[in-house]
């Protein structure tokens, strides 16, 4: 995985790898992972071989997750707790930065394995507590004010996929956050910022009691994004929608309208067209749009409104359409799964 | 909503982190580039990483003009020994003939046997059959060339992974029917052997290593525009599996090709031939290739390789 890792610097200079260590341990921890597969992951990651020492046992693990014979640890060691600590071996003159980070996220995840007298489980990390709808008040402001967050201030959420290209870096505390949709790189960044990652969602300005509800809405619009030569794709621009569709529970059932859509896409026009009726204030302007003839695409909308059951251009239902097609739109998101480096 | 991701095995959703951004799950005909890019074999003294091996280059005379060709084996190399004709992996459309082929070097220190590796064309430049008419080409040249090659006739392996593996059974197919070269066992690792959908094609979108999109990309690419569907490029559509070396085919429970490589077995067995067949528990698609620490992975490649001791050493 340490090749893997130096394929993705090469690949993206700016790739976090920090971040992707992180995620990495975070799932093995979540999966309960045993002290073989945390060492074997953590010399894999560093391509060296790691050590664990507890009490007088030695246990080596080579970067293939194959035992080694024990042997002395060296001088340096990084302390889990007890007479536990772990080290990788051969580092190079000066530890990395990123061996660092492997060292920190092992020790958590061993101590979390092996401390059985501990009686407290290990605090989820702050962003995850800060970013939590059931978190209360007092403790989203006492952990705001840790990650250095203005009491008083207004802020930005933004969410990006662990792989997304990163053209500007915000400024802000940042973490990998655990979501139904699998981990998310998300940052708190100011309301005048401009990150520019590719994909990159931007949630809503909030204070920091409602800064939860930027962070789903920076995961609406993540989750409506393009695909990876679009810009960012902001909450704003969906004003209230944004924040009706990240209330919306991730397993609610499909609806008539939405089933209707459904349908539709299945036609090779389908999508396209309704993202121009949606767009557009007219049959003509659609046509325009979705760059087609005038005729074909009265043709298809009397298509959709056949399968629809109601008119899509006209009062109400344009609302319905509208709301249907965005619904869709999530529910078949791609985005959070790759966006190569382009 | 439950993520889907809990199929996979604790360690591998872990690895997960890191593999999805060199190998995304899902490849679309606008990936092919990056991929190609990404999937490249590292520099050769970085793939050896001082291991006692040695890389015979060649350029054998292919259906198409003149291919690349390597030989690998043990340094000083002093007697004949059996062989693997490996195919490497790419879904039809990436990797060169030193992708994935980390393992294949094991194979070489541990076992003292020798690999032959092939730079076959790719698709969809190059569509069915140009793949497999250089697979096939390649292997008779080796058998042709084993005394000069220090290669025991009788020991020959047919193996690939995932695409190679496709290739791999594909190749043994043709010396069945062609009355070509003896081979001693095909090693068919997660192959892609059916362009038709199976249920576990359309069970993992999205996630992992290879899924249904990937895998319409790459039969979209191999097979190109063609009216019928040769079993030279999808071996599952050969009517008669009878006949056939024993094979050994693994696959991981959470990966697309799952039910076909479950299936190819099981018409072997029906055939009246022999399959030893492996389905690894919470493993993605060539997990060993990209999580090779993590110990359902270890497993995999255990199993595989007392295979081949079996069949090349004992």
């Amino acid at each position: 995985m340490q090749e893997l890792l130096g394929r993705l610097t090469a690949l993206d200079p700016a790739a976090s790898q920090s971040l992707r260590v992180i995620a990495c341990f975070d799932e093995l921890i979540a999966g309960d992972v045993g002290v073989h597969g945390l060492l074997s992951a953590a010399a894999a990651l560093s391509g060296r071989p790691v050590g664990l020492i507890r009490g007088r046992v030695v246990t080596r693990i080579d970067p293939r997750g194959e035992p080694l014979e024990s042997s002395l640890p060296p001088a340096h060691v990084h302390r889990v707790f007890d007479d536990v600590a772990v080290w990788i071996e051969d580092a190079a003159d000066d530890t990395t930065d990123l061996d660092a980070i492997i060292l920190e996220r092992l020790a958590l995840a061993l101590l979390i394995r092996l401390d059985t007298k501990r009686t407290s489980t290990v605090p989820p990390r702050d962003m995850s507590v800060l970013l939590d709808r059931s978190t209360p008040g007092i403790d989203r402001r006492e952990v705001a004010a840790r990650l250095g967050l203005a009491a008083n201030g207004r802020f930005r959420v933004v969410a990006a996929p662990l792989f997304a290209t990163w053209t500007h870096h915000p400024r802000g505390p940042e973490d990998v956050v655990a979501t139904p949709f699998g981990p998310v790189h998300a940052a708190v960044v100011a309301i005048d910022a401009t990150p520019v990652a590719s994909p990159l969602g931007i949630g809503s300005i909030a204070a920091i009691d409602d800064i939860d509800r930027s962070f789903r809405t920076a995961m609406i619009a993540l989750r409506l994004h393009g695909g990876s030569s679009d810009g960012p794709s902001r909450a704003d621009d969906l004003g209230g929608l944004a924040e009706m569709l990240a209330d919306l529970p991730d397993d609610r059932r499909e609806d008539g309208d939405q089933a209707a859509v459904e349908l539709v896409t299945l036609h090779k026009w389908g999508a396209s067209t309704i993202d121009a009726l949606v767009r557009a204030g007219s049959l003509r302007e659609a046509a325009r749009i979705a760059g087609v003839h005038h005729s074909t695409m009265t043709d298809r909308t009397e298509i959709i409104t056949a399968t629809l059951g109601f008119d899509p251009m006209s009062g109400i239902g344009r609302t319905r359409l509208g709301l249907a097609f965005l619904r869709w739109r999530l529910r078949t998101s791609r985005v959070l799964e790759f966006t190569p480096a382009s | 909503m439950s993520d889907a991701r809990s199929v996979f095995d604790p360690e591998l959703r872990g690895a997960l982190a890191v593999v999805g951004g060199v190998f995304p799950p899902t490849i679309t005909p606008e990936l092919i580039g990056f991929m190609r890019q990404s999937y490249a074999s590292a520099p050769r003294a970085q793939l050896l990483a001082g291991r006692a091996i040695d890389i015979v280059d060649f350029v054998i005379p292919g259906p198409a003009g003149e291919m690349d060709a390597s030989m690998i084996s043990p340094t000083d190399a002093q007697r004949d020994s059996g062989a693997v004709y490996l195919l490497h992996s790419g879904g039809m459309m990436f990797g060169d003939r030193f992708s994935g082929l980390d393992d294949a070097l094991d194979w070489v220190l541990d076992l003292g046997i020798k690999v032959v590796t092939i730079e076959y064309r790719l698709a969809p430049e190059h569509p069915h059959p140009a793949p497999f008419d250089d697979c096939y080409v390649g292997l008779v040249w080796m058998v042709e060339h084993a005394g000069a090659l220090g290669i025991l006739p009788g020991r020959i392996v047919v193996g690939g992974a995932s695409a190679g593996g496709g290739l791999a059974a594909a190749v043994t197919l043709a010396a069945r029917d062609r009355k070509g070269p003896a081979i001693r066992g095909q090693l068919l690792d997660y192959p892609m052997l059916d362009d038709r959908p199976t249920p576990s094609t359309g069970m993992f979108d999205g996630i992992g290593v290879w899924d249904r999109v990937s895998n319409e990309t790459g039969w979209a690419a191999l097979l190109g525009d063609a009216a019928e569907v040769s079993p030279y490029a999808a071996p599952a559509r050969a009517k008669d599996l009878g006949g056939l070396p024993p094979a050994f085919i693994d696959v991981g429970a959470a990966e697309i090709f799952r039910d076909e490589s479950v299936d190819y077995a099981r018409r072997i067995w029906a055939a009246g031939g022999e399959a030893e067949l492996h389905v690894w528990p919470g493993a993605f698609h060539a997990c060993d290739i990209f999580a090779p620490h993590a110990g359902v992975s270890r497993r995999m490649i255990a199993a595989r390789r007392e295979w081949l001791r079996r069949m090349l050493v004992d």
